[in-house]
This record gives C-alpha cells, sequence and structure tokens, in this order.
C-alpha cells in the first residue's frame, strides 16, 4: 500500500467540503431565488435599491475603518517599540499584548463597559464612539501580531546601511522600515477591517441600536427571509474577495521586491 | 490503496459510535418512549432547590428536589408503567423555533408563544389535542380541571382558520407587557403610559424590547392613546374587539406613522435590548424597561435582594396579554399514540398544581392554571403576597383567573398596598388592568413582510441621512487607497524593467 501526501489531505478536504464549500453552494441558491425557489435577481436589486440596506453598509464600512485607523495608530508604534532592540524582554512584553485574547470576549466586552460607563456616565449618548472604541480593544492583537512579524523579521543590517550612506533616524524610518513593513499593515487591515463590518455583538452589547452588516442578515433570517439575507452574505463575500485579491497580490509582489532589494 | 484507508476510517467511525450506541437502554425496556420538548430557556423548574427554599403552605411543603423532567418520567412509570425518556431541548425567541422547525429539526411538543401557535396552525404543522384530553373524568387530566376559566374562554373564543386555539394548544404561562421603573427617578404617572418612550424628560434612559412585535405594539399604543384613553372609546359595547382591532391595525397608515414613531423615539431611547433590560434595571443603568410581567417580576425580586425598589405599571392605553403554550408537532408525533399520550401526559403533569407552583416559584411567570377544586394555587399566591402584619393593607379581587366572577369574594388578596404597584400587580394584574389587556395575533405573510419591512426601515441607517462631510472623507479614504495601490504597483514594475 502506497500512502502518498496527498492522503493526508483527506481530512481535510472532507471538512472543507461538508463545512465550506456545501454551505457556500446553499448561500448561492438561496441568494439568486425567491421563497418559492425559482431564480431571481430581486434580491440582488433589492439590496442596491434600498437607501436603509445601502445605509448599513455605509455604516458598517464607517465603523470598520474608523476601527481599523485607530487600531493601526495604536499597533504600529507598539509593534514598532517591541522590536526595537531596548526591550530585551520582548516575549514578556508581546505576551502582554496577546494575553487579553485569551480572556473570554464578552467577558471583555462587559468590563469596557462598566468602564466606559465610570467615564461617560450614559453610554447611550455616544453609540458610535463606544462601537469603535469596543472593537479596537476587541480587534488590536490582531493588528500588532503582523505588523510585529514583519517589522521582527526585517533585516537590521538595511538600517545599518542606510545610516552608514548618511541617513538619519526619521530618513532611515521612512525609507527603509516603513515601506518593508507594509505587507504586515496590509494583512493586519484586513484581519481589522472585515471582521469589524460584522461584529454586530459588540453594538449589541455597547447598546449601539443601529444595525451593521451583521444584524441586517440576523434581522433579515429571524423574519424568515432566507433569501434576501444569503444575497446580503453573499455581498459580503464580494466585497470581502475584492479587497483580498488586491491585498494577494500586493504580498506576492512585495516578497519579489524584498528579494530584489537584498 | 485509497479505498482501503476509507475503508479503514468507516471501520473506525462505525466502531466509535457503536460504543455509544444505547444497548442497554433499549434492552432494558424495549417500549420506552423518546419525547422530544422543546421549551424556552429557564422556562421550568431545574430542581435542585436549598432546603431552607420550601414552600411551607397550610396544605403541605412544596420543594423542587429533582428537576421538573425527571419527576416527569418517574411519575410515568409509576402511572402507566412505560418507560418515557425525555430529550429536553430549548430555544430562545419564537422565530429561532420556527427557523428550526423548518430546518428539519423535529420535536414532539413545543412551548412557543400564541402568535407563532397560529403560525404553526396555520401551516398546519400542529397536532390536534385528543378528546381524552378533555375529559375532566380523567383523574390525571390535571389541565382541563385546573385551567383559568379567564384563560379557557380567550382560547375557546379564539380561532385560526375555523379552528380554535384550545384543540391544538395548552396554555403553560400567561402575562402582560409594561413598564418596570425606579420610582425615585420617574413618577408612576409618567410610567403609566406608552408615551414614556418619547418622554423628553428621561432622554436616553429607557429601554424598550428589541424585536419588532413588541416595538410595533409599544408604538401603536402610544400613537392611539388619545383615542384609546377617551371615555367615549372605553364606554363603546363592544371595547374589546374595538381594542384588539386597534393594537392589531396594520394598515400602511399606520405602520407608516409607526415608523416615524420609532425612528424618532429611537434617538430619546437608551437602546433597544435583547437580555440587558433586567440587568440595566437593577443597576440602575436606566431607569425604565418595556419588559414582560415574568421578566418584571424577576427584576423586581433581584432589586429587592439589594434593597432597591422597582415598580411595575401596565400603560393606561392597553397591555399585551400573551400565552405560551404547548403544541404537539404533526412531524414529530407520526401519528403514534403511545407518543402522543406521553405528551399530552406531560402537559397535564405539569399542570398539576404543586408542580405549576414550583415551576411559578422557579421562573417568576403566572401559570394559566388556577387548580379548579384545588386551592393550592389560590393557596401560594397568599402565601407569597398575603399581607403578615403590615399596616397599610389592601384587598386586591382575583375572582376573574380563579372563577371567572371578578366579584367573586372567595378569591380576595389581603395584601400590602405596595403590592399594587410590584410583582403582584406584574404576576396577577387587576382586573381593571385585564379589562383593557389586548392580544396580539399573528400575521399573515403579507402583513409581516410590511411590519418586518418598517422594522429595517427603523433599525438601519438611511444613506440619504449621511452628511456631506461623511461622504468627502470616504471618497478621500477610498482615493488614498486607490493612489497608494497604483504607485505601489508602478514602483515594482520599474524595478523590474
Amino acid at each position: 500500500m502506497r500512502f502518498s501526501r496527498k492522503t493526508l489531505g483527506i481530512p481535510y478536504a472532507v471538512f472543507l467540503l461538508l463545512f465550506v464549500v456545501a454551505p457556500l453552494l446553499v448561500l448561492f441558491f438561496y441568494a439568486f431565488t425567491n421563497g418559492q425557489g425559482q431564480f431571481t435577481l430581486r434580491n440582488l436589486t433589492d439590496f442596491f435599491t434600498d437607501p436603509n440596506t445601502l445605509g448599513t453598509l455605509f455604516y458598517s464600512f464607517a465603523l470598520a475603518l474608523t476601527t481599523t485607523a485607530l487600531c493601526l495608530i495604536l499597533a504600529y508604534p507598539t509593534a514598532y517599540i517591541l522590536t526595537t532592540g531596548r526591550f530585551k524582554k520582548n516575549t514578556v512584553l508581546i505576551m502582554i499584548f496577546i494575553m487579553p485574547m485569551w480572556i473570554n470576549f464578552s467577558l471583555r466586552i462587559t468590563a469596557l463597559k462598566e468602564i466606559l460607563g465610570l467615564i461617560e456616565g450614559n453610554l447611550a449618548f455616544y453609540p458610535f464612539i463606544n462601537s469603535v472604541i469596543g472593537m479596537t480593544y476587541d480587534f488590536l492583537p490582531f493588528m500588532i501580531l503582523p505588523i510585529y512579524n514583519t517589522l521582527a523579521k526585517m533585516d537590521g543590517s538595511l538600517i545599518e546601511a542606510a545610516k552608514d550612506l548618511g541617513a538619519n533616524d526619521r530618513y532611515a524610518f521612512l525609507r527603509i522600515t516603513l515601506p518593508l513593513s507594509v505587507p504586515g499593515v496590509i494583512s493586519g487591515i484586513s484581519m481589522v477591517l472585515l471582521p469589524a463590518m460584522t461584529n454586530y455583538v459588540v453594538l449589541d452589547m455597547l447598546y449601539n441600536s443601529t444595525y451593521i452588516m451583521g444584524s441586517l442578515i440576523g434581522s433579515y433570517f429571524s423574519a424568515y427571509n432566507w433569501n434576501g439575507g444569503s444575497m446580503i452574505a453573499l455581498i459580503l463575500l464580494g466585497i470581502i474577495c475584492i479587497i483580498n485579491i488586491l491585498n494577494d497580490d500586493d504580498k506576492g509582489e512585495t516578497t519579489r521586491t524584498g528579494g530584489a532589494l537584498l | 490503496m485509497k479505498s482501503k484507508v476509507i475503508a479503514a476510517l468507516i471501520l473506525a467511525v462505525s466502531l466509535i459510535t457503536a460504543d455509544f450506541c444505547p444497548v442497554s437502554a433499549a434492552s432494558e425496556n424495549e417500549k420506552a418512549i423518546t419525547l422530544r420538548i422543546c421549551n424556552w430557556e429557564e422556562y421550568i423548574d431545574q430542581g435542585e432547590w436549598d432546603e431552607d427554599e420550601v414552600i411551607d403552605l397550610e396544605s403541605g411543603d412544596i420543594i423542587g428536589r429533582n428537576s421538573m423532567i425527571e419527576d416527569f418520567e418517574n411519575w410515568y412509570y409509576e402511572t402507566y408503567g412505560t418507560r418515557v425518556k425525555v430529550e429536553y431541548s430549548t430555544f430562545g425567541t419564537n422565530e429561532d423555533l420556527y427557523n428550526m422547525l423548518t430546518i428539519g429539526d423535529v420535536y414532539d411538543l413545543v412551548c412557543p408563544s400564541e402568535y407563532m401557535i397560529m403560525k404553526l396552525m396555520a401551516d398546519d404543522m400542529v397536532q390536534p389535542l385528543s378528546d381524552e384530553f378533555f375529559d375532566p373524568e380523567v383523574e390525571t387530566n390535571y389541565y382541563v380541571k385546573g385551567v383559568s376559566p379567564y384563560i379557557k374562554n380567550i382560547f375557546e373564543t379564539h380561532d385560526i382558520n375555523g379552528v380554535t386555539w384550545d384543540r391544538c394548544a395548552a396554555g403553560y404561562m400567561w402575562g402582560i407587557t409594561g413598564f418596570v421603573y425606579n420610582p425615585e427617578a420617574v413618577s408612576e404617572e409618567d410610567a403609566s403610559t406608552w408615551k414614556l418612550l418619547e418622554n423628553p424628560a428621561y432622554r436616553r434612559q429607557v429601554t424598550i424590547k428589541d424585536n419588532v412585535r413588541d416595538a410595533y405594539f409599544a408604538a401603536v399604543g402610544a400613537l392611539k392613546s388619545d383615542l384609546l384613553t377617551s371615555e367615549e372609546f372605553k364606554n363603546r359595547d363592544d371595547y374589546k374587539e374595538a381594542l384588539q382591532a386597534e393594537m392589531n391595525d396594520v394598515s400602511p397608515e399606520t405602520v407608516d406613522k409607526a415608523q416615524h414613531y420609532l425612528q424618532q423615539i429611537k434617538d430619546n431611547l437608551y437602546s433597544f435590548e435583547t437580555d440587558s433590560g433586567k440587568s440595566d434595571m437593577i443597576t440602575g443603568k436606566v431607569v425604565a424597561n418595556y419588559q414582560w410581567s415574568g421578566d418584571a417580576v424577576y427584576a423586581m425580586d433581584q432589586a429587592e435582594e439589594d434593597d432597591f425598589c422597582l415598580n411595575f405599571a401596565a400603560p393606561k392605553e392597553c397591555t399585551n396579554i400573551y400565552f405560551d403554550g404547548w403544541v404537539m408537532l404533526k412531524k414529530g408525533i407520526a401519528q403514534d399514540p403511545a407518543k402522543q399520550k406521553a405528551a399530552e401526559a406531560f402537559i397535564n403533569f405539569i399542570s398539576r398544581p404543586d408542580n405549576v407552583i414550583r415551576n411559578m416559584y422557579y421562573i417568576g411567570y403566572s401559570s394559566v392554571i388556577s387548580g379548579g377544586d384545588d386551592g393550592r394555587v389560590f393557596e401560594y399566591l397568599d402565601w407569597n403576597y398575603g399581607a403578615d402584619d403590615d399596616e397599610d393593607v389592601t384587598e386586591y379581587p382575583v375572582g376573574y383567573f380563579f372563577s371567572g366572577d371578578p366579584e367573586d369574594e372567595d378569591y380576595v388578596l389581603t395584601v400590602p398596598s405596595q403590592q399594587l404597584k410590584r410583582q403582584l400587580a406584574a404576576q396577577y394584574p387587576s382586573a381593571d388592568v385585564i379589562r383593557r389587556a389586548s392580544i396580539m395575533i399573528y400575521f399573515d405573510q403579507a402583513q409581516s413582510e410590511i411590519i418586518n419591512r418598517m422594522w429595517i426601515r427603523v433599525r438601519c441607517f438611511n444613506i440619504l441621512s449621511v452628511p456631506v462631510w461623511a461622504w468627502i472623507a470616504l471618497l478621500f479614504v477610498i482615493a488614498a487607497g486607490v493612489i497608494f495601490y497604483l504607485r505601489r504597483k508602478a514602483a515594482k514594475e520599474s524595478m523590474y524593467t
């Protein structure tokens, strides 16, 4: 009996088929049919003609963008500090940043709710800001880690070379470190932006009564409108695909560029 | 080669599953019936009470040692000599249950709310109750012997497609909707109207239920406040019917008005809540909460433990009376008389007055069972609410529920006056509140679609209300992204050439 390497892939292939491909097919079927199972594009046109569903897309996007920007602003300096030589015990520091991820998510948001309540008094007055803070709190580690990884793997001699050639710290950072860390930044963005568009539990827990994409899908399902909900899920999937294609494209070339640089 | 691996896998899987098969249970008693029950979460006595939690009625102590399910299994074996195995599961909302059923989950006995019962009946999914179930001569028919005349009347006078509710459904718990409020912050007068939701004095301090039916009912109640509270309307001969028609009005104009109303009050409210309402009341985050009576009782009980006082008020316009009831599903029962017998026996078992009291004590809702000839439910009420040596006491008649006669002098509680605004008022509303209670019927598909569309409009951000600066900011971000992407691409291409 020949045991090829392909055989090892069978369990995952079965998993993929059952839990990814099959549900996707069902999703496609529902999205392009009406309640009676006939083909229709109405679910698609309904989404793009209703100011409320489009508004939800806008709101989710605005929320996700703000969250991502805030995460980036907080994460980049942190990751940078962690990789510079002054912090020799950086494994401990990294642990401190990863530790929140080990604590249950809803527990963390509940704690955050109490803290925000102490600061703001009545949480209901700042639903958007609260949601952004909650999501940032939730997703920050996903932004720090990829940036930290790219910065940590970066060849330090490049900066030394730049300095030998007369660049000051600022110039070396702008021309060497920053461009080389872009892949980490991009993968951080894609790990934060997309979940932030649908993570409605944060909004629910922080008393934001406006729907985002996730809650909109949920509301379609609880109104037994599987078709409309599936279409929205599919549209989200489309957006994710577009962003990922751009991202992958970029990543592949960066590694090559990196090689060329070295 | 591959097929051998797969065969080995299949063998392994079959060995594992064979291990888990309950062979022993089947061989012990081949007739064991499996009863698949699906109920609301936290909606039945789970047993394991502390020793000092005993309900010491004069007619005997009542305490929950085992869970109700376990007690039923034992009781059924003792009474009928057949083993029943209950597979108990729970659901979160009526819509969840319906979705579970349409996906293909099979249950024998479920406990949805009245409108979902109507929907299931309209979809022809419900197995009618047997004639034997309604025979009061049978000793163990606790439901039919004990159900409150008030509830019985409602179940007999409401129908769907010509079939009255009582043929298909047996009630479990019932209640009304109203406001739990903090009397130190909100006056009783303000809390006794649906207009509390729009009251600017409590801006961002009131929560409301996050579901379309409850929100719509509240909105209609507030919009029609003037009409509903007018003496002329209240004194109409057909007041009950007229009230129900007004509250179930889903004409396009009313839906439109309700949408605008809800959009307006959304800004005035703290939030729409799914399950944070009770805890936010207790911690004092909000001063009033639109709540179901059973949960209101729970909130008031919890607050009392913290030496904090909460009250309950039913709006003066009208209140929504709701029921949760047991229905057997055709798909589960599948014409099996043994199974149907077990399902009906379960309904009867939990309708036995001592079990009714256990459930009520445990979950805080009010049972539809008044006990009939068995006085223990009323005794429990007196045990729970009766005045001990308080000075300020009030007579509280609950005859409408126990005997069907509001004036019945056998069913008058003497309670501390404060209970008129507290747990008792929520658990057993006064006859006056009951008079203005309306059922919210189920809406057919077309009506549901209109209501759900309205709800999405209320909850979603309208793209037309996006301010110009936000559009500019978005355009700026997108443009920056595109420029960044193109520049990188160009830079790379130049590197290779």
